[in-house]
């Protein structure tokens, strides 16, 4: 056992000297060593304790030859920032979740019979070069079945089939959970990306896909607004005895008129004009703009009976 | 390089004709009843009828007729550190992270809509 384990080491290390970018930190050998030790269930590698002798020079191989499989596709793979962290830290595909390096019983023993699919396909796959025998594979499946039942039988058939997939899927949770500082970068980029799509829906003319040309119309528009306020300070709002009709004083707006009644019959036929154009556009403002004049909305029926009854009275 | 001053008269007249066409032509454009696309539309109108009335004699009518030519950035683009700008309009943006200031600036956005939406009903009230 600790001739695999140094074994295993040592290549890892060798290999991983030359390529200045891959950085297993120190928690995935003990991991490793944590796996190849037993600490966890003395079923979790009959494979080695049976076959030690036998596999030791083949497994080694193997594992060599997965390795430069999984550098190569990582040194080829530059668009995917995972992948670097991801061939870095060694041959067994590594818990996938977001757990660093957290191990609990029950995920271990799926990524086990994951890890040992995985090392199966390649068994399968470099059989013809190592000239492996195909007992061996029996041997595997065997030990599979007794140590892992069900997990492992789910997951041996699905491994000839999909014998890149599996791997595949590892990887890209392996980049997420392993690095931290990749972790927070995706969180960060999130939380981004979220805020640019609410300031999206309240900008006007946001069919931008572009994110530069999106912040372009985001400014754009914060200028417009606040030219428009400042538009709106120097217009006549900002003048003197602009505010006093707003405040509803009737008495005050009749004394600024100077025309008594004639001026408010105007004013009545000019503001029945302007509410009616403010109802087609906002109710609200239309109500804010009688509530200013002292007036109200009401039915006719009811204003016919009011009038009726005060001219009665007077 | 010619250093007289413009003739001020001549460049008015000009641009006045220049500009009243273009908003006779703006006003006939469908989907311009948005405050903001008029605005957009108009002061791009007036950039380019100024620049179309000095004519190419000069370098900045050059360069603003080039770029109604290349179909990109009528207005002027904040292509250089579109963030920096950003900064500079939200209030307490030097001192934040982009994250936070792209949540501020949400929420400034909504408060200058409210700001704008009631003095404008102001404005209406003020003077029927």
């Amino acid at each position: 056992m600790n001739n695999l384990n140094s074994l295993l080491n040592q290549q890892q290390m060798s290999s991983l000297h030359d390529d200045s970018q891959f950085d297993p930190p120190p928690s995935h050998d003990d991991f490793l060593q944590q796996m190849l030790s037993m600490n966890t269930p003395a079923a979790a590698f009959p494979w080695a304790d049976d076959q030690h002798h036998q596999i030791s020079g083949a497994a080694a191989r193997a594992m060599m030859l997965q390795q430069q499989l999984l550098l190569s596709r990582s040194l080829t793979d530059a668009n995917d920032l995972r992948s670097p962290t991801e061939a870095g830290n060694g041959f067994f595909p590594l818990p996938r979740g977001d757990r660093d390096d957290v191990v609990d019983d029950h995920s271990f023993k799926t990524d086990i019979a994951e890890n040992d699919a995985s090392i199966q396909a390649l068994f399968n796959g470099f059989t013809g070069s190592l000239g492996q025998t195909t007992n061996q594979d029996q041997h595997f499946t065997h030990s599979q079945a007794d140590s892992f039942g069900a997990s492992a039988s789910a997951a041996a058939p699905s491994q000839p089939s999909a014998t890149g997939q599996p791997r595949q899927r590892v990887r890209a949770r392996r980049g997420q959970a392993t690095d931290p500082h990749s972790i927070a970068e995706r969180l960060r980029r999130e939380r981004i990306a979220e805020r640019m799509k609410a300031l999206q829906e309240l900008v006007p003319n946001a069919n931008r896909t572009d994110k530069a040309s999106m912040l372009d119309e985001i400014i754009d528009y914060v200028k417009f607004l606040r030219l428009q306020v400042k538009v709106l300070s120097t217009s006549r709002l900002g003048g003197v005895g602009a505010v006093a009709p707003l405040i509803g004083d009737a008495s005050s707006q009749g004394k600024k008129d100077n025309g008594g009644d004639i001026a408010e019959k105007e004013g009545m036929a000019t503001a029945e004009q302007k509410v009616a154009k403010l109802l087609e556009e906002d109710m609200g403002s239309a109500m804010q703009y009688l509530q200013g004049k002292g007036l109200c909305l009401m039915p006719i029926s009811l204003a016919t009976s009011i009038s009726s009854s005060t001219q009665t009275s007077t | 390089m010619n250093i007289q001053p413009p003739n001020s008269s001549s460049i008015k007249s000009r641009f006045a004709v220049k500009f009243v066409q273009a908003m006779k032509r703006l006003s006939k454009r469908r989907g311009m009843g948005d405050r903001y696309k008029r605005y957009r539309a108009t002061r791009a109108a007036a950039r380019v009828s100024l620049a179309a009335a000095v004519g190419p004699e000069r370098a900045w009518s050059r360069a603003v007729l080039r770029r109604i030519k290349k179909r990109r950035g009528l207005i002027g683009r904040t292509t250089t550190n579109p963030r920096r700008n950003l900064r500079g309009l939200v209030p307490g943006g030097k001192g934040m992270d982009y994250c936070s200031l792209l949540s501020e600036t949400a929420h400034y956005i909504t408060c200058l809509q409210a700001q704008v939406q009631v003095m404008q009903d102001m404005l209406h009230l003020s003077s029927p």
